[in-house]
């Protein structure tokens, strides 16, 4: 973990009201791990850093996918390129990938994807093979595939049925599970439970592992802002989580 | 070079020094290793850890914070790891360091304020206690214990009588008259109080309908409730024979400055460091090159210097 001032590389809208920011954080990036977050200091004004995911990384920096949803984000959006941006992180505890797996399935829901790229990322580097289920209301909200690394195989679906198969994510989750030895989800809680249940119907074993998003003060542990009850006890989303076994989760815990 | 040392419990056996007044407050700086890989904390005044009561707690149903204006609302609600695993695993790293720790404790009632610090006694790593008086007293119905007088000093000696460490009592600013308390607390025998802990407050989610947090209302830090603590401050220290810290919205060495120059011997940073980790050594760094700048050999000197006699 560590406090850097990183230069902003680029920061552009990649999708309607949704922006790719890249930023010069060396330091950061070289430590940084799938399922991981950073604080970002959004100005002055605020009384709280903003928790982002790290959607992925290069040699000398690395890239958050946002989108426009608050005072701390729309500051974000104005920070141009050049600009120094005040990082914390990276934090938490991040995706795992069992050294035996082969084959990762990944389901994304909207914004979702952010941090399951970097996974897909990691995931190619290790020649494992990674399908993507990439899923959003509509066509415009669909995270460009060019942004994906190569080598990922995605599925989509839009809710309105204006790009590929018209439904969710979780609808088509059982044709894909069999192949899969381990699952990743990063979306609202309603498809963390719908991807519940289909797995239920399969009565299968399978460890899922869902990235939660909740309101945090310090990011690091310290002010228990963001404690949620969970099966095996209270946890700290910010640094037991944000990724957590999907069988640990309570969901009206989470439904906040 | 100014002399920042200060004594916060002179009439103590034991004494209370820091090297510098600037402390980080309970709630906000965990148990103090969170923030070690971030920057030196040894060369804090004090760090008072995290809320401690008798017994693990699970604290208040999410959501518990919300940003407002200039300031914070929470309602983490004591959500702590119990008095018993501080001593096992924090207290023996504390014990390593050179910055002193103090630990907050809190209670449900009377006997389990004094059952936290009798087992805190002959701790190693533990300098000092703070009460928190300020938490819901289940005996009085849910009343805060801070709010009444009698309560406030009960509690006080109830920890006094069963600890030889210097007690701070931390007030409660949801109060009609804070001196009242104050007044009561010391005769009742703190050694130091602090001032002043969060102001209750609440926010609505207009979407939800519903109060944005979990427990509906909750308490305010940060800047917005600086001019209350500041106020609070400058009135007790009318009246206070033990030194008082002051705490409320302090995020730079000006803010500080003017607690100091109101009679608050030392400060707590609190919320500031949720965005600024290193918020308080900026605060000492920030009152230290003050001092140059005016000439202040000894920061004693400037302590209540303000104050309209």
């Amino acid at each position: 973990m560590k406090q850097v001032s990183a230069k902003i590389i680029s920061n552009t809208e990649v999708m309607p009201g949704c922006y790719l920011l890249c930023a010069e954080a060396p330091d950061i990036a070289a430590m940084a791990g799938p399922g991981q977050f950073v604080m970002v200091k959004c100005g002055d004004k605020l009384t709280l850093r903003r928790p982002f995911s790290i959607t992925s990384v290069t040699n000398s920096g690395l890239y958050i996918l946002y989108s426009l949803i608050g005072k701390g984000t729309l500051w974000l959006t104005q920070r141009r390129k050049g600009k120094e941006l005040d990082l914390l992180g990276p934090l938490g505890n991040g995706f795992y990938i069992e050294p035996a797996t082969k084959n990762l399935l990944l389901v994304a829901g909207g914004i979702g994807v952010a941090p399951l790229v970097f996974l897909a990322q990691q995931a190619i580097g290790r020649e494992k093979s990674v399908t993507l289920l990439l899923g959003a209301r509509t066509a415009a909200g669909l995270y460009p595939t060019k942004f994906l690394p190569a080598g990922v195989q995605t599925v989509v679906t839009t809710e309105d049925g204006s790009r590929s198969r018209k439904g969710m994510v979780s609808d088509i989750l059982p044709d894909y599970t069999d192949q899969a030895d381990q699952i990743y989800a990063c979306g609202p809680v309603a498809m963390y439970q719908a991807i519940a249940e289909q797995i239920q119907k399969q009565k299968k074993e399978k460890s899922i592992q869902v990235s939660l998003e909740i309101r945090m003060g310090c990011g690091l542990g310290a002010c228990y802002s963001c404690s949620i009850k969970t099966k095996n006890g209270m946890k700290q989303v910010c640094q037991d989580g944000p990724v957590f076994d999907m069988n640990e989760i309570i969901w009206q815990e989470v439904k906040i | 070079m100014i002399d920042t040392s200060v004594q916060l419990a002179p009439s103590h056996v034991k004494g209370l020094l820091l090297k510098n007044p600037v402390i980080t407050a309970s709630g906000t700086f965990g148990y103090g290793m969170e923030y070690s890989q971030l920057f030196d904390i040894q060369k804090l005044g004090a760090i008072v850890c995290k809320g401690t009561t008798l017994k693990s707690r699970e604290g208040n149903p999410q959501p518990r914070l919300v940003e407002t204006a200039s300031g914070l609302l929470n309602s983490v609600g004591l959500e702590n790891i119990g008095v018993e695993a501080v001593v096992r695993d924090k207290a023996s790293i504390w014990a390593q360091w050179h910055v002193p720790v103090i630990v907050n404790i809190a209670g449900e009632n009377m006997d389990e304020y004094a059952q936290v610090a009798t087992r805190l006694e002959g701790v190693p790593g533990v300098s000092g206690i703070e009460v928190n008086i300020s938490c819901p007293n289940v005996k009085s119905g849910g009343m805060e214990c801070g709010t009444d007088p009698k309560i406030a000093a009960e509690v006080t000696a109830a920890v006094k009588a069963a600890t030889s460490l210097p007690v701070i009592v931390k007030l409660s600013p949801n109060v009609t008259d804070i001196v009242e308390i104050a007044v009561a607390v010391c005769q009742a025998g703190a050694d130091a109080l602090c001032l002043i802990n969060t102001v209750r407050g609440m926010t609505l989610d207009i979407k939800k309908r519903r109060p944005s947090l979990g427990t509906m209302m909750g308490g305010l830090s940060g800047p917005a409730i600086k001019p209350i603590a500041l106020y609070m401050v400058y009135k007790v220290a009318g009246v206070a024979k033990v030194p008082i810290i002051g705490c409320g919205g302090i995020s730079c060495a000006e803010d500080a400055l003017e607690f100091i120059m109101a009679g608050a011997s030392a400060v707590q940073v609190g919320t500031a460091t949720l965005s600024k980790p290193q918020a308080a050594l900026d605060v000492l760094e920030g009152i230290k090159q003050f001092a140059e700048r005016e000439g202040i050999g000894n920061l004693r000197d400037i302590v209540g210097i303000a104050r309209v006699q």
